[in-house]
């Protein structure tokens, strides 16, 4: 398949069942809930090295918050929901309840399919004694549980809980450029575009990983190492996938609530590199897999591309 | 489905404790059923009827109208639903209560939300003596002014008031705030027509007490 001048592989992303959270920061102002949601959300590219994925998913009026102030919203994924709740609390704690002004509130309200974890439910005996619950009703007639937690700069308010869903990570797909100026600038148009999709993040520095990953290593005691057939370095050492004029490669990773979210996402990122044309640089895009055998989702870039259209 | 209405006959001359009318007591039964219940749990006890004229069916929404000072004991025990006063109430109005909200419309007598410990209770104009007694937990909101004694013995729990009260020695002030949990307070209450929706301030004199009971309650003045 070709769209404007640039080869999209017959290949597939497989991905992984994850579990997924969301939670609202709000503070005074704009660029003190960035400032929150960038401590919540920072070293958590992969759940291999920092237990969770998160990023910032999008930035909420004031006039969508529970409080009314501004805020951002931010999704959290991990492979179990033991390692989620621990993340979650963990970052509250050293994130959110340290940042001033910020207040925090359950992004999924809780449903079928929905479990209830710990937003502030344990971080309120940081008042030691001090903190107050206070039941209040929404505008859709939904009673939550809140606390109020006396600190230095006035009150912490959070809500008790916020919702887990079962959600997806690993979606992805591969820039191949011919240098690595052209990759990245594609990377980041891509990326540009897909920040407008919902319940998606993309959670490397920027949305965008220089350093994908194959399964296993020469070196026992690694499980994970350089993908060496996207390496542009190593095209004359190994089984290369990369043909004479690729120089760069760059990955974009996508984390999502459902398969439909991260099919969309991915679709929008494509799209936008392929508006770019081949005169980019650009001249493939493919994608990560294990031949389909660890992750139960296989996002299909044809059938993406394809039925989108 | 209309609300389930308490209009209250003319010319009585007693005292009328409402104890019964509430959600609880009151889901799925008939206007008839309602009319020929006991209004009391005592022998010889009058019927609901003679009092008042019911009518529509959603018992998860009681209005009292034409409601004075003489009904007492409203929301007594009340776990869930609404109820309205339109009117006045008498004294203990959301006595005991555990869940839901109540709002009066008019005056309410003394001890206004005894001994609550969930809900929320919304008085439109003034609120007699020992408003927020014994107070375990909730939320109290008087517009107008309070009597005497305000959060006497309150353990925790919120009474939100426009004009400072008259305070007793074990009631603490701590200072000026601005607290943002008023945001969502004040949206909560937009589902009723109260004249607390007119307050754009989210600033309050804290006061914290009943410190003979541990202070962990709280009236807030709000300050516009």
């Amino acid at each position: 398949m070709q769209i404007n001048g640039i080869t999209i592989d017959d290949t597939f992303a497989e991905a992984f069942n994850m579990r997924g959270t969301r939670v609202i920061i709000t503070a005074l102002n704009l660029k003190w809930a960035y400032h929150a949601a960038n401590a919540m959300t920072g070293f958590a590219t992969s759940v291999i090295g920092c237990g969770v994925e998160a990023g910032i998913e999008r930035e909420i009026d004031s006039d969508e918050t529970p409080d009314g102030r501004p805020g951002v919203s931010i999704l959290m994924f991990a492979m179990g929901s033991k390692v989620l709740m621990q993340q979650l609390e963990t970052r509250m704690g050293q994130c959110i309840l340290t940042c001033p002004t910020a207040a925090a509130f359950a992004g999924i309200a809780a449903g079928l399919e929905v479990d209830q974890i710990s937003l502030g439910r344990h971080l309120r005996y940081f008042g030691d004694g001090y903190q107050t619950s206070k039941l209040m009703t929404d505008p859709n007639g939904i009673t939550k549980r809140y606390w109020r937690i006396p600190v230095m700069d006035g009150e912490f308010l959070t809500q008790e809980t916020t919702g887990m869903v079962r959600a997806i990570g690993g979606g992805n797909f591969l820039i191949l450029a011919t240098s690595q100026p052209a990759a990245l600038r594609a990377a980041e148009t891509a990326i540009e575009a897909m920040k407008k999709v919902p319940n998606v993040i993309m959670p490397f520095p920027g949305g965008v990983v220089r350093s994908g990953s194959k399964v296993g290593s020469k070196y026992p005691k690694m499980f994970a190492s350089t993908n060496d057939a996207f390496c542009p370095t190593l095209k004359g050492l190994v089984n290369t996938k990369l043909s004479d004029e690729i120089e760069s490669v760059m990955e974009i990773v996508i984390d999502g609530l459902t398969f439909e979210d991260i099919s969309r996402s991915m679709y929008v990122g494509i799209q936008s590199i392929c508006a770019l044309g081949d005169k980019s640089g650009v001249k493939r895009i493919s994608a990560g897999n294990y031949g389909g055998k660890l992750g139960p989702h296989h996002f299909k870039l044809h059938e993406i591309m394809g039925n989108s259209k | 489905m209309s609300a389930l209405s308490f209009s209250l006959k003319p010319n009585h001359t007693q005292q009328i404790d409402c104890r019964l009318l509430t959600p609880n007591n009151l889901a799925d039964l008939s206007v008839a059923e309602i009319e020929n219940l006991n209004l009391l749990n005592i022998k010889n006890s009058p019927k609901i009827g003679d009092y008042f004229e019911v009518s529509g069916s959603d018992a998860s929404h009681i209005v009292f109208k034409n409601a004075d000072a003489q009904l007492n004991y409203i929301g007594h025990k009340m776990t869930r639903g609404q109820i309205t006063v339109e009117g006045d109430c008498g004294d203990f109005l959301g006595h005991q209560m555990r869940g839901g909200t109540i709002f009066c419309q008019g005056n309410a007598k003394d001890r206004v939300g005894d001994q609550m410990r969930r809900g929320l209770i919304l008085v439109d104009s003034n609120a007699g003596d020992y408003c927020g007694s014994r107070m375990i937990a909730g939320t109290i909101g008087v517009y107008g002014s309070v009597g005497r004694y305000v959060g006497f013995a309150m353990k925790r729990g919120t009474i939100l008031l426009t004009k400072t009260p008259q305070l007793h020695a074990t009631i603490q002030d701590c200072g000026t705030h601005t607290l943002p949990f008023l945001a969502l307070l004040f949206k909560s209450f937009n589902a009723f027509s109260t004249l607390f929706n007119d307050i754009k301030s989210h600033r309050i004199q804290r006061y914290a007490g009943d410190l003979a009971c541990n202070g962990n309650g709280e009236i807030l003045v709000l300050i516009q």
